[in-house]
């Protein structure tokens, strides 16, 4: 199990656009975990969140559940967040929760950098 | 193929599971996909008998080949008061932004990300079981 224990950082790319890179098991504690790093971005200045999932092969609707407050948080602020590197079944569930209703998708890290570059505020 | 667990009520034992889903599914061919949607579909009705089931949950899985289409086939048995089925929560997305309560998702999880899904629930026992086709689409 400790394949799944969260590993887990931030990072401000450039000016209001933060980034988070979780790997591990997306549970109560990992959920918190991504929910504490964003809150410090958005705290911080960040309306834009890209969290990259890569290393992130399961999850639970408690986690998802965290997730969903951190993107009220930002849509409060007017703010904009976006997931990558998704598995199917990630995707599917985000969908099946309705977290990309209001989240953007991107398949890698450099194509979710190029495409919300432009629309922080840089 | 059968696999047989007793697993207690202790932070995330739900992994034990998970595991075995990804050993059987593997050994049963199933695709990674397929595989990680049974994973979180099993951690899901662990979380939900260790909420609901009061103390130690029994998991079985297995293969079966109806019409000649191989599964896997995962039962999670709890020995809770049970619930009536047909009155559990089936939440839909559109119902997710400025609503209060964002848990009870388990279920409806477990319908969307397994091919069959059936649920028998007594007071002293509720039984699910699960089956994701090898060949199942993503």
């Amino acid at each position: 199990m400790n394949d799944e224990q969260m590993r887990l950082s931030k990072d401000v790319v450039s000016e209001g656009f933060g980034l988070i890179a979780a790997a591990g098991y997306i549970n109560n504690e990992g959920g918190q975990a991504i929910a504490d790093a964003a809150t410090e971005l958005i705290d911080g200045g960040c309306g834009t969140l890209l969290i990259d999932l890569e290393g992130t092969r399961i999850i639970n609707s408690i986690g998802v559940s965290i997730l969903l407050e951190i993107m009220e948080k930002l849509l409060e602020d007017k703010g904009q967040l976006a997931f990558c590197n998704l598995t199917p079944t990630i995707s599917k569930t985000f969908e099946i929760m309705g977290l990309v209703q209001y989240a953007t998708v991107f398949p890698d890290r450099d194509t979710a950098r190029s495409e919300l570059m432009g629309n922080a505020s840089v | 193929m059968d696999v047989v667990l007793h697993l207690p009520v202790v932070p995330n034992v739900e992994l034990v599971a998970a595991k075995a889903v990804e050993t059987v599914g593997g050994a049963l061919g199933m695709h990674q996909t397929g595989i990680e949607a049974a994973s979180v579909a099993i951690v899901e009705a662990c979380l939900n008998a260790m909420e609901h089931g009061g103390g130690q949950m029994v998991i079985r899985m297995s293969s079966e080949n109806p019409e000649g289409k191989s599964c896997l086939v995962i039962e999670v048995e709890d020995q809770g008061e049970g619930f009536d089925p047909a009155e559990a929560p089936r939440n839909s997305a559109s119902r997710v932004h400025g609503c209060t309560s964002k848990r009870g998702w388990g279920l409806t999880l477990i319908r969307e990300l397994m091919d069959e899904v059936q649920i028998r629930s007594n007071p002293g026992q509720t039984l699910v079981r699960m089956r994701k086709y090898v060949e199942s689409a993503p």
